[in-house]
């Protein structure tokens, strides 16, 4: 972790992106509705939530998509430094003098895991809190109460964020065994974006209704995946693996 | 076993169907330092892997300070220190935090192994530059810095993987210099090396490997056994008649000469030689010297790397 954090690349994950999320996000998009014309209810979007006024709506319904896209933080975070954590360490032919230590390979992965984890979840979560002031101040005098924190941010936070870095990290380490370069590990690792990029069109199309029954869902199958990438993972970092298999 | 650091008997890698080392039985006394030679792929690295508990054997047995290697691989790794052959030190570390984090991942306490790491930086003469990292050292230095992450736990054995290998003689020297001083403290050391002179210089025995095992042995006792046992002869007025007689002495195998000198390959040096000198004698020559001639551990190298091929 701390290598990782000395190159650049990782630090503009770290710091830009977050930062984009809480901010330029809420912006550019409530900041332009806020000012405007009430909308008409013909022309609310589909994820707009039903029973509110209209303007009311649209805000809401944006906020909650928005909420979703924090998913994207845990599954790009954590890639980056997985990419630099595995890979790197391949590469630099630096895990031979780790594997002969008396840590277990349990311990050796769950140690990178952490590594990747924790740092994925800190900065989510720090740029949710940004994105929560940035949004309550905007929508207070439209709503004349604070929209954020709400049930849906609570469990994203606090569940899914932690499961799609799960995945993403899982999925790191499966690559790593077959990929010799940082930035193609980085490339590829972006894959684990696909689950909730699918989960978030669906519901910004009105094709999914972004309820209980679809969030329920959602969390089975991030569930399932997360660990079932983990124990794969987990078979693949052993030392007689790591030494004569990843290439 | 107590009295070994290191047995393997009949210790067997197969990859993919094809035999890394073959039934290698081999016993390192505590205190020792035992070299590993043999020609690239010839499996030095793969046993010094499976000692260290880093792949498993496909068959045999190994034990490594009393603990069997694939049954106590967390007791072992306690007790052993691995410089592999690339260093992988973290570049963008300094050399003291390579040192400490090292030392914590073998459950050495923050505080002791700041000290640790003090005080083998201050042994290797890097103290001074503990702050910077190690991708600014030289290739030298860095092999020191891994070299001392290898010490840092105080292990009862080492395992040194080309300890000189792609340094200038300069940085060589220096490595091997720590080697001897760590011979010195009675430390247990398998050390693979390419390097026939160094493997004389600093090993107690010496171990050749061309996946299984060739010859075992002292450096002297090996080049006694295996080696071309030649001695030159510098003789005054030497003729046709006495080269002839020469080579009808029991136990001289060749003659031949090399500029102005004879060499002669004899089965036993001890009993041949006086026969030699006092044919020359007879026959009205001057023996100016004769002289035991070893063509050292390369010879033997050579020689047993040869005949395994062929």
């Amino acid at each position: 972790m701390e290598s990782a954090r000395k190159h650049k690349y990782v630090l503009y994950g770290f710091i830009g992106i977050p930062l984009i999320f809480a901010l330029l996000v809420p912006l550019t998009t409530l900041y332009p509705v806020l000012r405007g014309e009430t909308p008409s209810e013909n022309e609310l979007p589909p994820f707009a939530p039903p029973g509110m006024e209209p303007k009311q709506a649209l805000v809401a319904g944006l906020v909650d998509t928005t909420i979703l896209m924090f998913m994207f933080l845990p599954s790009f975070i954590p890639s980056v430094i997985a990419s630099y954590t595995f890979v790197g360490e391949k590469v630099n032919r630096q895990l031979e003098p780790l594997l002969a230590t008396p840590l277990t390979d349990l311990e050796l992965l769950l140690g990178k895991v952490l590594g990747a984890f924790l740092p994925s979840l800190f900065v989510t979560w720090g740029s949710f809190l940004l994105f929560v002031l940035v949004v309550d101040l905007l929508t207070f005098p439209l709503f004349g109460h604070l929209l954020l924190p709400n049930p849906l941010s609570t469990v994203v936070l606090l569940v899914y964020c932690p499961l799609v870095s799960l995945l993403s990290i899982s999925w790191s380490v499966l690559i790593s065994s077959r990929v010799s370069d940082v930035r193609a590990s980085m490339q590829l690792g972006g894959v684990a974006i696909l689950p909730v990029l699918a989960f978030y069109f669906l519901c910004m199309g009105g094709i999914l209704p972004l309820g209980k029954l679809a969030l329920a869902g959602f969390g089975v199958l991030l569930a399932s995946a997360a660990s079932g990438l983990f124990l794969l993972g987990k078979r693949t970092f052993r030392r007689e693996e790591i030494l004569t298999r990843w290439k | 076993m107590k009295d070994y650091s290191i047995e393997t008997f009949g210790l067997t890698k197969i990859f993919n169907g094809l035999p890394a080392v073959e039934d290698l039985t081999l016993k390192v006394r505590k205190g020792e330092v035992v070299g590993l030679l043999g020609p690239n792929g010839a499996g030095k690295t793969t046993t010094v892997r499976m000692l260290c508990c880093l792949l498993k054997p496909t068959s045999g047995k190994a034990f490594v300070v009393g603990h069997e290697v694939g049954k106590d691989s967390l007791e072992i790794r306690e007790r052993i220190g691995l410089l592999p052959e690339v260093p992988g030190l973290y570049g963008e570390l300094s050399a003291l935090r390579n040192l400490e984090f090292h030392a914590r991942l073998h459950g050495m306490p923050k505080e002791k192994a700041r000290k640790r790491a003090e005080e083998l930086l201050r042994i290797f003469g890097l103290w001074k530059r503990r702050e910077d990292p190690v991708a600014t050292f030289s290739k030298g230095m860095q092999q020191k810095i891994a070299l001392a992450r290898a010490m840092i736990h105080e292990p009862e054995v080492l395992f040194l993987d080309e300890p000189t290998s792609a340094l200038d003689p300069e940085a060589a020297r220096m490595v091997r210099d720590l080697i001897l001083e760590l011979r010195k403290e009675k430390r247990t050391i398998l050390l693979c090396t390419h390097n026939l002179h160094e493997a004389e210089e600093l090993c107690d025995g010496v171990a050749i490997l061309n996946h299984r095992m060739l010859a075992f042995g002292p450096p002297r006792e090996l080049e006694r056994t295996f080696g071309k046992k030649e001695v030159e002869i510098q003789v005054e007025g030497m003729s046709r008649r006495m080269v002839e007689a020469l080579r009808k002495i029991e136990g001289v195998r060749s003659l031949r000469k090399e500029g102005n000198r004879w060499l002669v390959e004899v089965e036993n040096p001890e009993k041949t030689n006086p026969e030699i000198v006092e044919v020359l004698v007879k026959m009205g020559g001057r023996v100016k010297y004769v002289k035991p001639i070893s063509g050292g551990l390369e010879e033997v190298y050579l020689k047993l790397v040869r005949s395994d091929e062929v």
